[in-house]
């Protein structure tokens, strides 16, 4: 909270018209200024805000330094470019302008927007400066557009008033935004660092990503500190307890169905898992996984589907559907939207394809008869891609295959 | 010097300006409590002269002042102008305009003896403003240890003096 005076001295050459900075430097200058003002006025409320315009045929002092920031914009409205700029007697009336304020308490500072080339030599600048720095003046200088042919001498001239850190040069090359450069700059922090508006959220996000465990600094409020740790406890305790119980849950429920065919165990893991809101740890997620397992080997052991030993095949068919249980409770639990989390091609692939999957997803959608001879078929030519599932598929295939051969020979 | 009291109390302190110090030797040093009688001291920065304002909390009557000068004697103030309740003096109008007092401070003075003020023209001070114009030893920069101010304060009322109206008639 710097209480100060600052005049801001406003380039309104014919050099202004370039359009290097979006719409023209002349508007976006106009812009960063209203922005400034609005900072200045607010981090103090007895803060003044002056305007000063440099360019025409003299410098001419818009609004002296107030309070008020109606004022200030109101005379940001009619702004006219004409002529050259005149930094020295600018800057001279400016500190006269200073030296007259009500407030003998607010500190002065000139800001300077210049995006013209400065006519004066660098000998004249630096003795300008020296007299503000004698008079306790600080300058900001906001270099843009020009800023390659003024970079010398705005840099003495910086150098010759800075006194204990209070005055900063900014230069913003062309094609950036000049008000949203300037934010995070020491020209809106001021000295403490004390950031408003923009410069407040980058402190934020600091404080987010500086490794506080919360995002905030338990120095600051441990009793906050100590409310979110216990209540992140008590979470991760009610967390464990629910997985266990949903893994328990779901390993009865596959056992219940046991005599039905892998893939509807599959269906059936994801189901148990939906009723588990909140996102699992690791923990869980593991015991979860190994009960749909276990689940999974029991009918595959006793399967009647297999009877004719084809013990390879019935294997094979196990550990697919075992891979598949595993990568659908992993995405159930990483995202809570069980089929939009899928997105592992493969796996879709594979799970299209499968006519049991198929089959069950039909069946539990509305409105869908899963004895549909069509439905049947499309189930039927999906199948008969897939290589290597051969059993199982042949002989669910068997019944849709003999209707799709009648209807294909129709 | 009798019945002239420190002015320390009626210096407003947020207010008081000192232009051309150095930020490591500012001008607390040499007019605060506590600060002026010890080693520390108030030193101009990019040239000799030194502009201090001081104002007061109410309109004051000045009687003396104290200009102490610091170790070295060459860095030592010697012309010193002071003008009266003038807030926006800067240092170009300090050199030209007649002051209200001059002073050519010789080594002696230096070390601490008062300077009589012109006591009536010093009679409601809203701001002292001392102008330290050049130095002893023509020294790039001044340093001043110590100033002190006496006098008398604003308007005073002694309850004693009141007396009953009519009370002298009887």
């Amino acid at each position: 909270m710097v209480l100060e005076a600052t005049l801001v001295c406003f380039d309104n050459s014919e050099h202004t018209r370039n359009a290097d900075f979006a719409p023209t430097r002349f508007q976006a200058q106009a812009d960063a200024v209203n922005l400034l003002a609005g900072a200045k006025t607010q981090s103090n409320p007895e803060s003044t805000v002056g305007v000063l315009t440099m360019a025409g045929k003299t410098p001419r002092v818009l609004v002296t330094p107030t309070p008020d920031l109606g004022k200030v914009l109101n005379a940001m409205q009619d702004l006219q470019i004409e002529g050259e700029t005149n930094l020295s007697t600018a800057v001279q009336i400016a500190q006269l302008a200073l030296k007259h304020r009500q407030n003998k308490n607010q500190r002065q500072r000139i800001v300077i927007f210049i995006g013209s080339p400065i006519s004066e030599s660098k000998d004249k600048l630096v003795k300008i400066a020296k007299k503000l720095k004698k008079n306790n003046v600080a300058v900001d200088i906001v270099s843009f557009g020009s800023e390659e042919e003024n970079g010398d001498k705005l840099e003495a001239f910086q150098e010759a008033v800075n006194s204990n850190d209070n005055s900063h040069l900014v230069t913003v090359p062309p094609g950036m935004v000049l008000s949203d450069s300037l934010f995070g700059t020491p020209i809106f922090q001021e000295d403490g660092g004390e950031g408003y508006g923009g410069g407040g959220a980058a402190a934020g996000g600091e404080g987010g990503g500086g490794g506080f465990e919360f995002g905030i600094d338990p120095n600051l409020d441990p009793e906050l500190a100590l409310a979110l740790r216990v209540s992140l406890e008590e979470e991760r305790a009610r967390q464990n307890a629910t997985a266990a119980a949903a893994a328990r849950e779901g390993g009865e429920g596959t056992s219940a169905a046991a005599g039905e065919a892998g893939g509807e165990a599959a269906a059936t893991a994801p189901a148990a898992g939906g009723d588990i809101a909140e996102p699992m740890d690791e923990d869980a997620l593991l015991q979860q996984a190994l009960a749909m397992s276990m689940a999974v080997d029991q009918p595959g052991d006793g399967a009647p589907q297999a009877p004719a030993g084809g013990g390879d095949a019935t294997m094979a068919d196990a550990d697919d559907d075992l891979a598949r249980a595993l990568r659908m409770s992993m995405a159930q639990g990483q995202g809570s939207a069980g089929s939009e989390a899928i997105t592992d091609p493969d796996f879709l692939k594979s799970a299209i394809t499968d006519p049991d999957f198929l089959k069950s997803v039909m069946a539990s959608l509305p409105g869908v008869d899963p004895s549909n001879p069509e439905l049947q078929n499309v189930a039927r030519s999906l199948a008969a891609k897939k290589e290597g599932d051969a059993k199982e598929g042949d002989k669910k295939d068997g019944q849709g295959g003999s209707k799709g051969k009648d209807k294909d020979s129709k | 010097m009798s019945g002239q009291t420190d002015m320390l109390e009626f210096i407003e302190w947020p207010s008081v300006e000192c232009l051309n110090q150095q930020p490591a030797h500012s001008v607390e040093n040499a007019i605060k409590q506590g600060y002026r009688d010890s080693d520390v001291f108030l030193e101009s920065d990019t040239d000799e002269q030194l502009l201090i304002h001081i104002p007061f909390n109410t309109a004051v009557k000045l009687h003396s002042l104290v200009i102490k000068g610091a170790e070295s004697k060459s860095h030592g103030p010697r012309r010193v102008k002071l003008f009266i309740n003038k807030p926006s003096l800067g240092f170009a109008d300090a050199s030209d305009l007649p002051a209200v007092q001059e002073f050519e401070l010789s080594e002696e003075d230096l070390e601490g003896k008062p300077l009589l003020l012109k006591f009536v023209k010093f009679q409601r001070v809203n701001v002292l403003t001392v102008f330290i114009e050049d130095n002893q030893g023509d020294e790039d920069t001044t340093r001043v240890q110590k100033i002190a101010l006496f006098g008398q304060g604003g308007e005073t009322m002694n309850v004693n003096e009141i007396k009953k109206v009519g009370e002298e008639d009887k």
